[in-house]
């Protein structure tokens, strides 16, 4: 799936107040994300080919299912994308990497309740794993806004989308991420 | 006269015109409908390698032979399903994997191998290095039905030329020209039997054979050969020869595996070379027409000598009848006989089976599943399944060894084994039961029994609970001394004990569920309510009936070893709870996946904070309590896990888990009597076998610690902030906010009754 067809980014309000209920995914970037869109600095959003290589014989095998996931994501395979994903977890159930990716699927296969479970599952294995940076916060945050939108709550997406936007301009101005700007 | 003869000539041709008709209406329903019932078919989940993996342990070299892999010792190229070792280097050639969603294309890798890890794999066509190979899933077992048939569909079009001529070869020579029935043969057949005075040659066609399988009994009458006859021409009449072939080789019986009689040269290629029909060699394809005669009689598993000479012959009459060259005749014969091991399931993997079907749609209910030929991929992991059963089968002996007949027991000592992935609730292992073939009742979802001690971390993590507001931290001390509680209706009120009968004072949160002990449990239970006992319960996954009485702290409800799995998995998974799940996909006999269970995500149910508590005081049990056996049998790294012995030891438990991994231990009987024993000597070594073998001694991980947690040094017997000067020190963990303010030495004069959040509790428990 393409971008076409989700919401755009439109730049309001200040991120502080994003912050409020956004927990455990806001708290990723809070140290960026203090000030006004426009002044807030920027970051390079993380993307899952970077992390090849890295950990245990489990994870980085784990990751290279992932980062197979998205090239066939990339394909329209979605089934076959769901499958390296699945077969990542079975190697590796740990992986923040994997549920991250999983996310973004579940959003483009049109599950946003399931997405926003994934979402929290990633946040979590990130945080317990000290890899809560910016860089995989903006993500966190981006993609919670896609499901919140897609489940029909536009205006609770609304800030998150701001808050994603403002942080990545590059990936989340158009309010979606893409498999190839993940992998 | 001539009336009547004509009168008798006239009914005589009705009578025979309606048998005639009778024949044609059973041959018609029989290939019209549904021609062959095919078994649904269970996969594993596949075996994923990389390098650094442990092969040993991934019994790389064990799925090979279960796959069907051969030996080529002799080296050269490999075909598809061959392998050769050589010091540290596997060469394979992998089949490929036919999938609608997951399908890996055949290739041949190479796996260094340096003592028991994987080095390195290599794709032999591309001399790319990979970082990660995933290998076919195995096939697990079979959904069969009454008759206890087994085949693999074959398409004429997948035949080798050599098979189908092999067949025509030794079985029918003229079945491209008769009618169904070999007039030419049966007169050489009768001149051979009467020159031998007894009957040595039959003359059955193809098409006979058929429709003695398909249709009638195998006794040798007159009439049965007459109505055989009669319903060969009519199948001939009726349908091609290519339809009348195919059926017939789908049809064949062609040997057993263990009980089941495998039908079909599809399923016969698989039983003997482990390979498609369409991989057949002309020695292999010589082989299975040999057996034709008397698969039993001529098995090549069990009289190959026998196998190797009728093939032989076979091989003779292709060559002679010009079907295949004298070259290619003398290759044939200089093929030495390579048969794939035989796989036979054992039956403890029924129990699994069993379980799945109630996962599964409806739709895929009772006869769909026994003959519609489905694909059904499961989240079994065979390896973690062998070791389970053999986990099991071994505690029980053990247990039964050690202690005298249970005297009040009936029937033998059971026990169930489950295991599953916390993360997203994939059910890897389970064993429901001693022997399927004796009892197919699923002891891990079916039974309920009374779940004892391994109840009791639901009522500490209700206390500790930071949604509801946490009414004791892990440092916190509760009083184990006799109280007791009025229960409404009773004349007696209800007085608690300990299993050991000793009441020990006060004693702290953590120290009495590394313990098990019964008092503080059942105080702490009264303090935060069972309402809320219960809840919690609920929300880990509990659904079996949970009355909210005092005795529930101590585990007096019955509930099943899935659930627990899943409440414990929600703990291992820091309280996000998952769905258990026991197949990914059912795909149809024409290779379209009809009903996937994707993954589900696991649902927030506990602050990963509280979970992280519990997680910690289990691991306390593993590591100073009632558990500490885990230690002392070898294991190391994170492991967290509860044991659970009922009243008069009616039912051990043992439940613990691993960053990876929970698995959950029931031992008992059918009917409830003593085992002799309690949980730590008789369930816990069933887990520690079945953990060792699944992930070493050395287990993966580690169970990280979330925000919201304050690791900090306490003094031991006050649980006050250790600062410098305490004499005695140990670490504790605290939800951020509820961590002692007084200290040791104390800075703050209290007039000896602590402070804040502490002196709270100590109020709320009446604590020293």
């Amino acid at each position: 799936m393409g971008k076409e067809g989700r919401r755009p980014w439109s730049a309001a309000a200040s991120v502080a107040s994003c912050l409020f209920g956004l927990g455990l995914a806001f708290a990723c970037v809070s140290g960026c994300a203090s000030s006004k869109p426009g002044a807030s600095a920027s970051v390079e959003p993380i993307r899952i080919s970077q992390a090849l290589g890295q950990g245990d014989p489990a994870r980085r095998a784990s990751v290279r299912l992932v980062v197979q996931g998205l090239d066939e994501d990339e394909a329209n395979r979605t089934q076959r994308a769901r499958g390296s994903y699945e077969r990542a977890l079975q190697v590796d159930p740990t992986n923040p990497y994997a549920y991250l990716a999983l996310a973004r699927h579940a959003l483009e296969v049109g599950e946003a309740e399931q997405a926003l479970d994934f979402i929290e599952q990633a946040a979590a294995l990130f945080e317990a794993e000290g890899l809560r940076r910016p860089e995989v916060g903006v993500h966190l945050i981006g993609l919670r806004a896609e499901a919140l939108q897609a489940g029909g709550r536009a205006e609770e997406a609304q800030l998150y989308f701001e808050t994603a936007g403002d942080l990545a301009p590059a990936v989340w101005r158009d309010g979606t991420l893409s498999a190839s700007e993940l992998r | 006269m001539a009336l009547v003869l004509l009168l008798g000539a006239f009914l005589g041709g009705l009578f025979v015109s309606r048998w005639v008709l009778e024949l044609d209406r059973v041959v018609v329903d029989r290939f019209e409908g549904r021609t062959f019932s095919v078994p649904s078919r269970v996969f594993s989940a596949p075996l994923i390698v990389y390098p650094g993996a442990d092969w040993q342990r991934l019994e790389l070299a064990d799925w090979l032979l279960r796959l069907g892999y051969r030996e080529q010792p002799e080296g050269g190229a490999l075909e598809p399903g061959r392998y050769v070792w050589s010091p540290g280097r596997l060469r394979v050639h992998l089949r490929a994997f036919d999938h609608p969603a997951r399908p890996e294309p055949a290739r041949e890798l190479i796996f260094e191998l340096a003592q028991s890890q994987v080095v390195g794999i290599e794709d032999v066509q591309t001399s790319k290095l990979m970082d990660v190979v995933v290998l076919e899933p195995e096939p697990v077992s079979a959904f069969l039905g009454r008759d206890r048939e087994q085949r693999d569909l074959v398409e004429i079009d997948e035949v080798p030329p050599h098979l189908v001529d092999a067949i025509f070869a030794v079985e029918d020579q003229r079945f491209t020209a008769h009618h169904g029935v070999d007039l030419r043969r049966v007169l050489g057949a009768v001149l051979a039997n009467l020159r031998a005075g007894r009957i040595t040659q039959g003359a059955s066609t193809l098409t006979q054979q058929l429709v003695k399988n398909f249709f009638l009994t195998p006794e040798r009458t007159f009439s049965r050969k007459l109505r055989e006859a009669c319903m060969a021409l009519i199948v001939e009449a009726r349908y091609s020869k290519p339809e009348i072939l195919q059926a017939y080789l789908n049809e064949i019986y062609l040997g057993q595996r263990g009980a089941t009689a495998v039908h079909g040269v599809g399923e016969a290629s698989r039983l003997y070379f482990g390979k498609p029909a369409g991989d057949l060699t002309v020695a292999e394809a010589a082989l299975i027409a040999a057996i034709i005669q008397s698969p039993n009689g001529i098995s090549p598993h069990r009289h190959p000598e026998r196998a190797v000479d009728r093939r032989d012959l076979v091989l003779g009459l292709m060559r002679d009848q010009g079907r295949i060259s004298n070259r290619s005749y003398q290759a044939a014969l200089a093929e030495p006989l390579r048969l794939a091991t035989i796989q036979t399931e054992t039956g403890q993997v029924r129990y699994f089976l069993d379980a799945l079907s109630q996962q599964l749609p409806e739709v895929y209910a009772g006869e769909v599943l026994t003959s519609e030929g489905l694909r059904i991929y499961s989240t079994l992991d065979p390896r973690l399944q062998r070791a389970a059963a053999r986990a099991l089968r071994r505690g029980l002996e053990r247990i039964e060894a050690s202690v005298s007949e249970s005297p009040n027991a009936e029937g033998a000592l059971q026990g169930c084994l489950i295991a599953l992935r916390p993360q997203t609730g994939e059910v890897l292992a389970l064993v429901g039961g001693r022997d399927y073939g004796q009892s197919q009742f699923n002891r891990c979802t079916q039974a309920r029994r009374q779940v004892g001690s391994v109840f009791k971390p639901f009522v500490y993590v209700a206390a500790l609970d930071r949604r509801t507001g946490p009414v004791v931290t892990l440092a916190s001390f509760i009083q184990d001394e006799p109280f007791e509680v009025e229960i409404p209706g009773d004349d007696e009120p209800w007085r608690p004990e300990n299993y050991d009968r000793v009441f020990r004072g006060p004693v702290s949160v953590r120290e009495a569920l590394e313990r098990s002990l019964n008092v503080p449990a059942a105080r702490l239970g009264q303090q935060v309510g069972m309402k809320r006992v219960v809840e919690l319960a609920r929300r880990l996954g509990i659904r079996s009936p949970l009355p909210a009485v005092p005795s529930l702290a101590l585990g007096t409800a019955e509930i099943s070893p899935l659930e627990l799995a899943r409440a414990y998995a929600t703990l291992a998974n820091g309280g996000r709870r998952p769905t258990p799940r026991m197949f990914v996909d059912v795909v149809e006999i024409n290779g379209m996946a009809q009903e996937s269970q994707p993954l589900d995500a696991s649902v927030a149910v506990l602050d990963p904070a509280t979970a992280y508590l519990a997680v910690s005081m289990l691991e306390g049990v593993v590591d100073r309590g009632t558990a500490r056996r885990i230690r002392s049998s070898g294991l190391k790294g994170p492991i967290a896990a509860k044991t659970g012995t009922t009243d008069d030891e009616f039912d051990l438990w043992f439940v613990g888990f691993t960053p990876e991994l929970v698995a959950v231990v029931w031992v008992g009987y059918d009917e409830p009597g003593p085992v002799g024993m309690p949980s730590s000597r008789g369930a816990l070594p069933i887990w520690a076998d079945f953990l060792k073998q699944a992930a070493g001694t050395q287990v993966r991980g580690r169970f990280a610690q979330p925000r919201g947690i304050v690791r900090l040094e306490v003094e031991p017997s006050s649980g006050a902030l250790a600062l410098p000067g305490c004499p005695e020190r140990a670490q504790e963990v605290f939800l951020e906010g509820t961590q002692p303010i007084e200290t040791c030495p104390p800075t703050v004069k209290e007039g000896g009754s602590g402070s804040g959040f502490r002196r709270t509790l100590r109020r709320l428990f009446g604590g020293g």
